[in-house]
């Protein structure tokens, strides 16, 4: 329930006095009160990270505990990891489609390159623009034109809206007859060495490469982050050089969540090299902030034509591999019989068969296998507040040439986000914003029924009590219940400034038996109102989200 | 690593509970909930240090960049000096002498005492990246080669044994005019092959046979071999596809310096990978036919002569078990996709030698069958393992290239 349960957990063994809500609870910044800057740069190797995730991480027994960054009414503060925009705040069409791109476009007037590309699967380089702006450029290849260069641009103000931290992406325009050579630029060699970087350097990669008819390229332009790159971040442990990282990454909420926001736009690549922490000056303060930095493998791109069964299965996973060698292949995946309507700009990409519990990226993550139903819920709410409108404005965003695989990509993202709604929201006991008025009436929402995943008549029921908040204990009150999200509270709740009631409300609606389950809610009498202070919606130690 | 992660959690944990402990023990209570985060934040503060990988990911990253970064240094050498030497173990040490050229320098021996020691010079982007240059000089000894006599009519019985030295040296160039698709290669090699008697507990070959009833039992003869390759390549990468297709033909010319051994051979060679399932299944067939054409009043010597039975023709069967002057094989293999890294494979293989070249055809054919486990990158094959059934018995095949 609480931020950070096992620091409060621990607080408890020596003291019994220790609250249970803090006054400043429900907290909605994550702080970050220590200096960081000894921080160091390391870069995991991507080798080690996949035989580690594919090997290791596999065979992963999920602690099974709440996510320990959220805040005590179950929702993850703002952070260097997250920001909350959409499901929490409005988020306008024209902020989508601006997306994390605050800055001005690069100017394509001249390229001057000086570096190679250092991450991405597709080919590229880093080049200062006209204005002497550094950019990574990433090309399409020659069998998804457009399709690279667009899953960037597309899924970052997805990305971004849901709250990760993005770079700046523009697709602009790379003219090979506008090209210069720092006098600097060197590469690495397979020798190891750093020698000049040459026009056969550029040729090499333009001839991977999807080209206009006009002998141009299109390219995916992403601004140099500020600060000092410090490698990818993992989805497990803390960085042991940064002191504000004190939440294990794999119990981080927006980490876990990212198996289902993955699952809805197919981010098939989780891993660390694609993301990124950067040292940044905030306050006088040297802080770590943490990318998602390349969601460029979403949709259907990946690094080849033919991996059908990518979204489907781990690289390697143990119940696949042995019912295709014992079956010798006739015991079909499902990946062998999907059908899909391929766009070259778009990829294996579908709805209909998509199931997000079945979603598989290339190789699992510590926070993808922690995952629980109520993280799961969370970041559904996310998906499911994406409006069809929203959902084609940042598909235009791709600048799609093809208008039919626009608007099939939209298509598919729209049938996705239902499934991904209609999975996860009716999973738990889809209460939300739960309110208590001065009269005593008590207000919420059924997420469920809001998204339109689930319908018909419901029997909510709230069990009431008295909550001392310095020993923790509970004292019942009455039950009531109501066929409406509105119930009354008992009378005679307490007035007094700083009094704590609760209240157990569960769901009663046919086909739906996980909605028993009651949420818990706590308010605090603050003023001549009840504030909302607690949600608890699974309890502490649950399974996670089966696989 | 499993234990470097238990480690790193419950560092984490003990950390942040250990904070809050000697925090409530130590210092007052936090009054917030934002206090209570700093305290924690400012425990960890006093214990950072910098990240360090465990020995498995140092060993793993080093791995990396040698296979990724392409920084080889020292590297395990597992090619014998000849087939039949028995499992072959040896290492070679690389060095980028500028910034994609490189020199490898190896060394092989195996548990017959076979020896092979050379140095290898590749410039691999010559041409503007359409061609690649491969230069080796080196030395090698088979002890105890085996040879079972002419034709498919011999008997495991009538196996006899060999020893030769070699010395070479060669130079070939790969071209692709139009970067994918079309491949041209040229090749020369000098070298001297000097036959020796057998060792090991089969007859020595020149206890068996004589010059008159076997040319080049004794012999010592110098070669130019040049060889020309033309061929259409559409796979994805000769160390492992799913797709695409080798077709291809070579011509060679050997010519011995006291014009008794020279000879012309030419290879055909057909690959065609038939992906179905999604490339689940992969139907994969190869069919190559090797011819020869004596020069006037000369000979081929028996151990240059066309062979079947191999890891890399016919796996039922002992290493180079027929031989004579033209050779058929074809080969079936029904590819199975069991995950990303590791495909299994049954296979047919079915071939014959021939004296005369208008006798290759589909009569009189030797044929075996298997199963296999390949385990396999995007564009390499680096451990092959394979049963084999033939007639003459049963025969495990490793190997650390594809099949074809």
């Amino acid at each position: 329930m609480l931020l950070f349960a096992a620091l409060v957990t621990g607080a408890r063994v020596v003291s019994t006095k220790g609250p249970h809500f803090y006054p400043d609870d429900p907290i909605t910044r994550e702080p970050e009160s220590r200096d960081a800057s000894k921080a160091q740069p390391y870069f995991m190797g991507s080798m080690y990270e996949m035989s580690n995730n594919l090997f290791v991480t596999s065979k992963y027994q999920p602690a099974g505990v709440r996510a320990k960054n959220i805040n005590t009414i179950d929702e993850v503060p703002d952070s260097n990891w997250f920001t909350n925009r959409i499901g929490s705040t409005r988020v306008t069409v024209e902020e989508l489609v601006r997306g994390p791109n605050f800055g001005a476009p690069p100017d394509p007037s001249r390229w001057v390159v000086f570096r190679e590309k250092t991450s991405g699967s597709h080919p590229g380089f880093t080049a200062r623009d006209g204005k002497g702006q550094t950019w990574f450029l990433e090309f399409d290849p020659p069998y998804f034109p457009e399709g690279a260069t667009g899953a960037v641009v597309v899924a970052t103000k997805i990305f971004w809206a849901l709250g990760y931290n993005q770079v700046e992406s523009f697709l602009t325009t790379f003219d090979p007859m506008k090209i210069e050579f720092d006098p600097n630029a060197t590469i690495r060699r397979p020798s190891g060495a750093r020698t000049k970087f040459t026009q056969d350097d550029i040729n090499s990669i333009l001839e991977r490469v999807a080209r206009r008819p006009d002998g141009t390229y299109r390219v995916i332009a992403g601004r140099l982050i500020p600060g000092k790159i410090l490698g990818g971040y993992l989805y497990e442990g803390t960085r042991p050089d940064d002191p504000n990282d004190v939440v294990p990454h794999e119990h981080r909420r927006e980490l876990r969540a990212l198996r289902v926001f993955g699952a809805w736009t197919n981010l098939t690549d989780l891993k660390a090299s694609n993301t990124l922490d950067a040292l940044v000056t905030e306050n006088g303060r040297s802080i770590v902030k943490h990318y998602l930095q390349d969601v460029g493998s979403t949709f259907g791109m990946c690094n080849d034509l033919y991996e059908w069964d990518l979204s489907y299965e781990h690289f390697i996973q143990g119940d696949t591999t042995w019912r295709r060698l014992f079956s010798l292949g006739f015991a079909l995946s499902p990946w062998q019989t999907v059908k899909y309507t391929e766009y070259p700009s778009i990829g294996k990409f579908e709805g209909d068969v998509f199931d997000p519990r079945k979603w598989r990226p290339q190789t699992p993550t510590t926070a993808w296998r922690e995952m629980r139903d109520d993280d799961a819920f969370w970041a559904a709410r996310r998906v499911a507040a994406f409006t069809d409108e929203m959902i084609r404005a940042a598909v235009h965003t791709g600048e799609y040439s093809d208008a039919a695989a626009e608007k099939y990509l939209a298509d598919v993202l729209i049938k996705r986000r239902d499934k991904v709604a209609s999975t996860y929201l009716t999973a738990v006991n889809p209460i939300v914003d739960a309110r208590l008025d001065a009269n005593g009436r008590l207000t919420f929402e059924n997420a469920a029924f809001a998204a339109r995943v689930a319908s018909g008549p419901a029997t909510y029921r709230a069990s009431w009590f008295r909550f001392d908040n310095t020993t923790g204990e509970t004292q019942p009150l009455s039950e009531t219940q109501s066929t409406t999200t509105t119930i009354e509270a008992p009378r005679g709740l307490p007035t007094a400034a700083g009094s704590f009631v609760g209240a157990d409300i569960s769901v009663e609606s046919e086909g739906h038996q996980s909605w028993r389950k009651p949420v818990r809610v706590y308010f605090r009498r603050d003023g001549g109102g009840w504030k909302l202070v607690g949600l608890e919606r699974m309890p502490e130690s649950a399974p996670a989200t089966p696989i | 690593m499993r234990v470097l992660r238990l480690w790193k959690l419950s560092t984490v944990v003990a950390l942040t509970v250990g904070a809050a402990a000697s925090a409530s023990a130590q210092e007052p209570e936090p009054p917030t909930r934002q206090a209570a985060i700093e305290q924690a934040q400012g425990e960890k503060d006093k214990d950072l240090h910098p990240y360090v990988p465990g020995k498995m990911e140092g060993l793993m990253n080093r791995a990396e960049d040698i296979l990724v970064n392409g920084v080889p240094r020292w590297h395990p050498y597992f090619t014998s000096a000849y087939y039949g030497g028995g499992f072959t173990l040896g290492a070679g040490y690389a060095h980028h002498v500028s910034a994609y050229n490189l020199l490898d320098v190896r060394g092989s021996y195996t548990i017959l005492g076979y020896k092979r020691l050379e140095a290898e010079f590749t410039a691999p982007r010559l041409f503007h990246r359409r061609g690649a240059l491969s230069v080796v000089g080196g030395w090698r000894e088979a002890t105890q080669a085996a040879f079972y006599g002419l034709g498919m009519n011999t008997s495991l019985r009538d196996r006899v044994n060999f020893d030769f030295q070699q010395p070479y040296g060669s130079g070939t160039l790969d071209f692709w005019p139009t970067r994918r698709l079309l491949l041209l290669r040229g090749s020369v090699e000098l070298s001297q092959w000097d036959q020796r008697p057998g060792e090991g507990r089969y007859p020595s070959v020149d206890k068996v046979y004589t010059p008159a009833t076997l040319p080049g039992v004794g012999t010592k003869t110098t070669y130019v071999h040049s060889q020309g390759t033309v061929g259409l390549d559409w796979r994805e990468s000769p160390g492992y596809t799913r797709r695409g297709g080798f077709y291809g033909v070579t011509f060679h010319d050997y010519t011995d310096k006291d014009e008794k051994f020279g000879f012309r051979q030419l290879d055909y060679e057909l690959i065609q990978h038939f992906p179905i399932l999604r490339e689940a299944w992969v139907i994969s067939l190869r069919a190559y036919a090797q011819t020869s054409y004596l020069k006037p009043d000369q000979q081929i010597p028996f151990f240059l002569l066309p062979y079947v039975g191999s890891g890399s023709t016919m796996r039922g069967y002992l290493s180079h078990r027929f031989r004579d002057q033209n050779r058929i094989v074809a080969q079936a293999e029904w590819r199975i996709m069991v995950n990303r890294f590791m495909d299994a494979a049954f296979f047919y293989d079915t071939g014959k030698v021939t004296a005369r070249r208008q006798d290759l055809d589909f009569n009189g054919l030797k044929s075996d069958y298997g199963f296999g486990i390949r385990f396999h990158g995007p564009f390499a094959t680096p451990l092959r393992l394979e049963v084999a059934r033939s007639p003459e018995g049963t025969r495990l095949i490793a190997a650390v290239q594809p099949i074809f």
